[in-house]
């Protein structure tokens, strides 16, 4: 999602006859996320006489949004505004990386194992991390977890890998 | 005012109902249980628990327990709901109190005077005193909803599809109206919010949009999975990004004193009068109704105090106006989800969306055709309220010792159980890694000053705002003018134009910020 590499202040990257970096940046996203939703919608069937087709909300709405991007991509060029802050890269890349090992996992392996190892990977996000105390809690969660979801509130949940199943 | 009382008398009927419980051990004997008191007393607790954590705010406790929910029968379900959404607007005025960190916009001003109390040792007054002006607002607002329900229902079932559209458009207006920050990017949230619900098929042909081919997203994106990595991830990360530990600074000394004194109970009794009245009428009104509340109340409070200067050195009208304001704000706003089938606001867009997960289209005729469902929610708002106010006092010490848990334990176990409920709504590893995808898109939004809850907003109005803008047009038979013809749509249109053109001039558009800057300062 960033556009712009985390360590080097983004201020210097942007032109000075920006005013507005973070609208200007965020307005330009928009258009993007618009432009986008018109080419994903454009093979849907329009106006029928007076009736909607399937593809008339959709591009009404993307044209607004278009709209209004313009607008603040505007708003960016001409208004003095806040800079963009830099992104941190270790709390976004091991939550992400968490949570796609549970994706991943669950299936195959199981809500002990998935759930164990994705407290695991997101505990690196932060630097505070102390290991010991961080697995006796992992394993505190893991088996409450285990107990909430499927014997509290009712949930089918598979709990042992695929492979010790069979 | 019999209809009121009969209404009432139904929905407490429903909170108090008994179920018999026959388990295999004891041979045949059935004890009766009060299951949806019990659920109730679960909820609020359990959403104190996690209003409680710091960092964490309404919408993200009730989007990270909506899961929980889902095994219930629907009345216990919504009643549960209800008791987590009111448990953690509780916890997070108490976390603003005790450690300086709202947990959500609502109670950024609690914590001005709030936090300053529980430096002076007060800190048990301060939390008194807003549960007790929680609890007498949360008293009038059960009433108001009651008395306004029914003819509000009749009303809204005197409209058509236009109307319906124009009422819409002119919720979203006032959710952008009421918002913080910038007019034009709320609005865009909001635009963004009604393109991603358009994903998945259309209601009308079955032709699928937007979709490419994703057999998950064929049904279009789950609204749990958006708002849990929207709201729970994203803080998440975010929080993560401030480096969660370093600016927590807790109140060390002991909770001691929870008794307010007779001269706390004298100068916050006209605050908590004013605060009431003032959140009920801006409850109603669609948008961030619990945010603006407790602002201009608290800004209000100063206006009229004859020692302004003391505001923000820790006086009791400083806590117990906002409170107020906050807690009637919040039980208010479920009227126009109840009679109108409206979301004015996020956490309740999430209120519709567990509904919508139980069968249940929100909307006037909810009201009559399954009473006890409405009235029952109505009722155990105000038996939960009374159980918040009993039970959480001498809970507080409990409370700050998990404020006491550190963050760097505390996320991991967060995203491990976001994860597991987004997974077990639909048992779809999709889901999961969409709800990634939302979290870093959340990141990304909160990174360049986008609020993400008006996006919500959008997402759940989407497809109503799109049926009924096709019925309408359908039935004029393609003239757009329906909107400006027929008298009561045009009136909504009308104010819709004139609040907009409002928030652009420049004079009001200063008067909005400065309800907002009591926090900046």
């Amino acid at each position: 999602m960033s556009d712009t590499p985390s360590h080097v202040p983004v201020k210097y990257i942007m032109p000075k006859w920006i005013r507005g970096p973070q609208d200007f940046v965020g307005g330009l996203a928009m258009v993007a996320i618009a432009v986008f939703a018109l080419w994903a919608s454009s093979d849907l069937q329009g106006m029928r006489g007076f009736s909607f087709g399937a593809g008339t909300a959709p591009r009404m709405f993307a044209y607004l949004l278009l709209g209004l991007g313009i607008a603040i991509t505007i708003v960016g060029l001409v208004k003095d505004g806040e800079h963009i802050t830099t992104y941190a890269w270790r709390g976004p890349l091991f939550v992400s990386a968490a949570i796609l090992s549970f994706a991943l996992t669950i299936r195959p392996m199981g809500l002990i194992f998935s759930a164990f190892t994705s407290f695991l990977i997101s505990a690196m996000g932060s630097p505070e991390t102390q290991w010991k105390q961080t697995i006796i809690v992992g394993v505190c969660l893991t088996a409450f977890c285990s107990l909430l979801f499927p014997y509290a509130l009712g949930l089918p949940l598979q709990m042992l890998p695929k492979f010790m199943i069979r | 005012m019999g209809d009121v009382l009969s209404n009432l008398s139904l929905g407490f009927g429903v909170v108090f109902q008994l179920v018999q419980w026959t388990p295999a051990f004891l041979g045949g004997m059935s004890i009766p249980i009060p299951v949806n008191i019990l659920l109730c007393l679960i909820g609020a607790l359990v959403g104190t628990l996690v209003g409680v954590l710091p960092g964490i705010g309404t919408i993200a406790t009730v989007a990270m327990l909506l899961p929980i929910t889902f095994g219930l029968p629907p009345v216990g379900a919504l009643i549960m709901l209800a008791g987590i959404y009111y448990g953690a607007q509780y916890g997070g005025s108490t976390t603003s109190i005790l450690v300086n960190i709202p947990g959500e916009a609502g109670s950024v001003v609690t914590a001005l005077d709030g936090f300053q109390m529980a430096k002076q040792g007060r800190a048990g007054p301060a939390l008194a005193i807003a549960a007790i002006g929680s609890f007498f607002a949360g008293c009038v607002a059960t009433v108001l909803i009651a008395v306004l329900g029914a003819p509000l229902t009749k009303l809204a079932l005197a409209f058509g599809p236009a109307e319906y559209f124009s009422l819409m458009v002119l919720g979203l207006i006032f959710a952008v109206v009421l918002a913080k920050g910038s007019v034009l990017k709320a609005i865009a949230m909001i635009v963004f919010g009604l393109l991603l619900s358009m994903v998945g098929s259309d209601i009308e042909t079955g032709a699928s949009r937007m979709a490419f081919n994703i057999p998950e997203l064929a049904d279009g994106l789950g609204f749990a999975t958006l708002a849990m990595g929207l709201f729970g991830f994203a803080e998440i990360i975010r929080n993560l990004d401030a480096g969660g530990e370093s600016d927590r600074q807790l109140v060390q000394q002991k909770v001691t004193g929870l008794m307010p004194t007779k001269k706390d109970l004298k100068d916050s009794a006209p605050a908590i009068l004013r605060g009431t009245v003032l959140g009920s009428i801006l409850g109603i009104l669609p948008g961030g109704g619990a945010v603006i509340a407790s602002f201009a109340a608290y800004t209000m409070e100063k206006k009229l105090s004859k020692h302004p200067q003391k505001f923000g050195r820790g006086v009791i009208e400083g806590v117990a106006a906002p409170e107020s304001a906050n807690n009637a704000a919040a039980q208010t706003s479920f009227i126009p989800l109840l009679t109108l089938g409206i979301p004015p606001n996020a956490v309740m867009a999430l209120m519709v969306g567990a509904m919508t997960i139980h069968g249940i289209v929100p909307g006037p005729q909810v009201m009559q055709k399954q009473p006890e469902l409405v009235w029952g929610m109505i009722a155990s708002m105000w038996v939960g309220n009374l159980m918040l106010l009993i039970i959480n006092l001498p809970l507080v010490g409990i409370w700050v010792r998990l404020l006491r848990v550190p963050y760097r334990l505390m996320f991991p176990s967060i995203v491990v159980f976001c994860s597991i409920g987004i997974y077990s709504v639909n048992n779809a590893p999709t889901d999961v890694m969409l709800a990634g995808v939302f979290g870093l898109l959340g990141y990304w939004l909160i990174k360049h000053d986008f609020e993400p809850a008006p996006l919500l907003l959008g997402m759940v109005l989407g497809p109503l705002m799109e049926e009924n803008l096709r019925r309408a047009l359908l039935i004029s038979r393609g003239d757009w003018t329906v909107f400006a013809t027929r008298p009561l749509s045009a009136v909504l249109m009308l104010i819709s134009a004139f609040l907009l053109v409002l928030t652009i001039l420049p004079s009001l558009r200063k008067k909005r910020d400065e309800v907002f800057v009591e926090s900046e300062n």
